[in-house]
């Protein structure tokens, strides 16, 4: 990344066709050595001299798409539980051992997988792995643990949903949206759920989803490819294989027409959210349908930002938002009304906007502005060796090979305005739309 | 969902970012030099290479201190209006310009000084110091624009409200440092955002935006004489002028105790935040004091968060944490829990606070930390965003490059001694602060064992504290 970088800088004040060259001289610079482990896990492995740190991510292709009714958000209750003690490694040992040889670790949940996050010093690397493979081959199942993390995801629950508005209508607008695929429910689980899953749909969940074979692992930092396969087949490779899970087979129908939901609850402000189903990640309208959504939603030059928040001044903001999946998936849209303005007023501005993205084609300066925003956001990406190992794992588990990481300059520069104007008219119209808007039951005082 | 709740100090502005810095390993600051221009403009440039990415952060050596009383938010209007139309551009254009360019652009005041960050390609360093330099330099505060600004800062704090977790502090604040310029709100309130107008922030720009009172740092992947040699051309025509100091007047440590309820009658957990002031950033024994907090509250095997969550299953985070600041920023203890165990929880935080001072910390539990602070050091100072954030703020604090260079050493120097006299002189004991954000009728009398002093108010009632 460094000498290479600089010398395409020049190039890339040429064209953008040239920039392609810069972000694959750094896939040079910065190869990703890979191994598959005779258990069938994944191992990528980026070696970066910077700073004497490594960031180790393991995916476990399981979420809350895995789950069915009565036990939802048990991925989630599971990433919690592969914290709470193994064979080796007891009850809270994990987190201090970690600690006190300068590590740390976090962990994150959503529909679709179940991601471990380590963060340390090139020395505690042994022990990482040491512990990694303890809890992935010999996890426990204390009684009293599950009785207090049962009560902690419960806390999680109320702090992150309950009693926070985005929170409370994001749950309703998925709920609504989806009337088959499991998509439906909530990552964080049904409050009735959190409180009645058992120990036998523990027990059940982790053979299901905790296979080596399930699993990829990515180590970017200080070290070489050969110190960390040597390590995986040390204390990773001797874990048996056993089967997948079983194959998500429920396809959402195509949606018939609107649908609205609407949330009465106390609060300052009103808050607005729509839903468009779009397609997996893994197909080939991602790109334009980013394009689409930098120069509708991203930055003050944005459609949305001029029209709603800083012409019309009826929203303090207007965000989008989508999250990669397997299956096809809803892309958001969040707009904050301000107090005292109707959310419908938002809800008219939003479509007239993205209307005049249907009817007529984009410009080039904003196509080409899109681009370059997207340019900037794979280096922003690349700058940190916690960013890149994210990185890396999303696109190899959802796109099914890193090296589509390295191709987005690539892809992004193949977007057309035709190609932006027809994804506009293919996916956001009424009839695939669910529209979510909480209404404030009090605290709203002054009437615009 | 994640396994860990966002700290809440990482729900405060940028600038308030920069008090969690300092630490490091055996790892250095890359070089960087020093300059002041002729207008008095002093300039910080590192050269990094990495990624093409320029970071800009400035200081302009001004915050929200020096709002008068009654104006709250004026500090941060005048910083979030610099981009909003400026001698050469509108704000659709310069929207416009930055957008195309990928950059970022953002400004805001803390309570100690403004902080204005930008982001931009290295082939788009023209561009980029063109739309830092004219922001800086050359704002005009159109007063279409400057109406919009704030009735928009206005609903954002309503906005802030149905959220308790980000208003904690702004509460606690108040509470705790009442008219001392740290218990005012930077960001305003609902009252004092509509006090503000044009003419006021055009005068705060003019009071303190000048050349000797400002910083500069740049740091990313260009040639360092190449930089300077920009930086100088696009800043040092910036005409020098005189700028009233103020300095901000010491903060005394509460005596006694007192309590707070916000009520948020639709509120399914109570929020509290118990502490006293802090210490400031400078303060010589900020690295014990580091050390000592991880073991308190600081990280995921700390004592607070072994007590409530771990152990207890009271909620699912647990935190104490010191914002060092121009002077004794505040301390506090933070966590959340359903409203039927908020005595519970209280209590059970009050015995570790009182283990702590009883016991201390073992040995075992003074090693841990060391290792800790030492082994997440280094991904602080890994982007060119950081180490200009870094490099600037040392030089506001009057402090050094061996903040990062000693930082291991110093960490390891911290003697089972040090620790407890760390304890007995900078983590409160009798005198504490409680501000608690839930339902009312549900926290009802029984949080009155706390503090003979108590307070209440509505969440939706106009403003933090103290009450108007």
């Amino acid at each position: 990344m460094k000498r290479t970088a600089r010398i395409a800088i020049l190039i890339s004040m040429v064209c953008a066709f040239l920039v392609l060259g810069n972000v694959q001289g750094q896939q040079q610079q910065y190869p990703v050595a890979t191994r598959t482990l005779k258990n069938g896990m994944k191992v990528l492995v980026q070696t970066d001299h910077s700073i004497p740190n490594v960031a180790l991510y393991i995916f476990y292709r399981i979420g809350s798409r895995n789950e069915r009714p009565g036990t939802t958000g048990i991925s989630h209750f599971f990433e919690h539980m592969m914290f709470n003690g193994a064979k080796k490694y007891g009850p809270g040992d994990l987190d201090k051992v970690m600690e006190s040889n300068g590590g740390s670790n976090n962990a994150y949940t959503t529909r679709d997988v179940t991601v471990y996050q380590d963060w340390f010093p090139k020395s505690t690397m042994e022990l990482i792995f040491d512990m990694e493979a303890d809890r992935i081959r010999d996890l426990s199942f204390d009684p009293q643990k599950i009785k207090s993390e049962r009560e902690v995801v419960a806390s999680e629950r109320r702090l992150s949903v309950d009693n926070e508005n985005n929170g409370v209508l994001d749950e309703q607008l998925w709920a609504t949206s989806y009337i088959a695929h499991p998509y439906q429910w909530p990552v964080v689980g049904w409050m009735s759920d959190i409180e009645h899953w058992t120990m036998e749909d523990l027990k059940h969940h982790f053979a299901m989803g905790y296979a080596p074979n399930n699993a990829t692992m990515v180590v970017v930092g200080d070290v070489s490819a050969e110190e960390v396969f040597q390590l995986c087949e040390k204390y990773i490779e001797p874990i048996p294989s056993h089967a997948l899970p079983p194959p998500v087979t429920t396809v959402e129908p195509e949606q018939l027409g609107e649908r609205r939901v609407i949330v009465h609850k106390e609060s300052e402000l009103p808050l607005l959210m729509l839903g468009y189903h779009v397609p997996k990640t893994n197909n080939p309208d991602f790109y334009a349908l980013n394009i689409l959504r930098v120069i509708l939603f991203r930055g003050e030059s944005s459609r949305m930002y001029q029209r709603l928040v800083d012409k019309d001044q009826i929203a303090l903001d207007v965000t989008s938002m989508v999250q990669p999946a397997f299956d096809p998936l809803m892309i958001e849209v969040i707009a904050q009304p301000k107090q005292g303005v109707d959310p419908q007023a938002c809800e008219k501005a939003i479509y007239e906007e993205l209307e005049k993205t249907k009817s007529a084609a984009v410009s080039d300066t904003e196509l080409q502005k899109a681009k370059n925003i997207r340019l900037v956001e794979f280096y922003r990406q690349m700058q940190t060796i916690n960013e890149r190992a994210n990185t890396i794992g999303t696109y190899e588990v959802f796109f099914g090979d890193y090296r589509q990481l390295f191709d987005v300059a690539k892809n992004y520069s193949a977007v057309t305005k035709e190609d932006v104007q027809r994804v506009a008219q293919l996916y956001f119209g009424a009839n695939n739309r669910t529209v979510a808007t909480l209404i404030p039951d009090s605290g709203e005082k002054a009437p615009q | 969902m994640g396994r860990r709740p966002l700290p809440v100090m990482a729900m405060v502005s940028l600038v308030s970012f920069l008090s969690g810095t300092a630490s490091a390993d055996t790892l250095r600051l890359p070089p960087h030099e020093k300059m002041v221009l002729k207008n008095g403009l002093t300039l910080l440039v590192m050269e990094k290479r990495g990624v093409p990415l320029v970071n800009i952060f400035a200081i302009v050596k001004t915050g929200a201190a020096a709002d008068p009383p009654g104006e709250e938010g004026l500090a941060a209007a005048a910083a979030g209006l610099l981009r909003k139309g400026s001698k050469n551009r509108t704000a659709q254009q310069f929207a416009a310009d930055l957008d195309y360019i990928g950059g970022t652009f953002e400004a805001d005041s803390g309570a100690d000084f403004t902080g204005i960050a930008e982001e931009f390609l290295t082939k788009d360093a023209a561009k980029g110091l063109e739309l830092f330099a004219e922001a800086l330099m050359h704002p005009m505060f159109p007063p279409d624009e400057v109406e919009k600004f704030l009735a928009q800062a206005l609903d954002g704090v309503r906005a802030e409200k149905d959220d308790p977790r980000s208003v904690m502090l702004p509460y606690f604040n108040g509470y705790l440092y009442g008219t001392h310029p740290y218990g005012r709100p930077a960001g305003g309130d609902e009252i004092s955002l509509k006090k503000v107008g044009r003419d006021a922030v055009a005068h705060f720009y003019q009071s303190y935006y000048a050349p000797g009172n400002t910083i500069v740092a740049v740091a990313g992947d260009f040639d360092a004489a190449e930089m300077k040699n920009r930086l100088e051309d696009v800043l040092g025509g910036w005409p020098a002028q005189a700028v009233k100091s103020g300095a901000i007047p010491p903060a005394p440590i509460v005596k006694g105790k007192r309590l707070l309820v916000v009520d948020k009658p639709d509120s399914t957990q109570t929020y509290f935040a118990i502490g006293n002031t802090g210490i400031a950033e400078n303060d010589p024994d900020r690295v014990a004091v580091r050390v000592v907090n991880t073991v308190f509250g600081g990280s995921f095997t700390s004592e607070l968060n072994e007590a409530l969550r771990v152990e207890a299953g009271y909620s699912y985070g647990a935190e104490s944490f010191f914002d060092e600041r121009k002077v004794a920023g505040p301390f506090a203890i933070f966590s959340f829990t359903k409203n039927e165990t908020t005595t519970p929880a209280i209590d059970l935080t009050l015995q570790v606070l009182d283990k702590l001072h009883k016991e201390g910390l073992s040995a075992k539990q003074l090693a841990s930390a060391k290792s800790y602070l030492k082994g997440q050091f280094p991904p602080e100072i890994e982007t060119s965003r950081q180490l200009a954030q870094i490099i600037a703020a040392h030089e506001f604090y009057g402090l050094g490059d061996d903040e990062v260079n000693d930082f291991e050493a110093r960490v390891d120097a911290v003697t089972p001694e040090m620790a407890k006299q760390t304890i007995a002189k900078h983590f409160p004991a009798e005198n504490l602060v409680f501000v608690l954000i839930g339902k009312g009728a549900s926290i009802g009398p029984a949080v009155q064992k706390y503090a003979p002093k108590q307070d209440s108010r509505k969440i939706s009632d106009p403003g933090f504290w103290p009450a108007p």
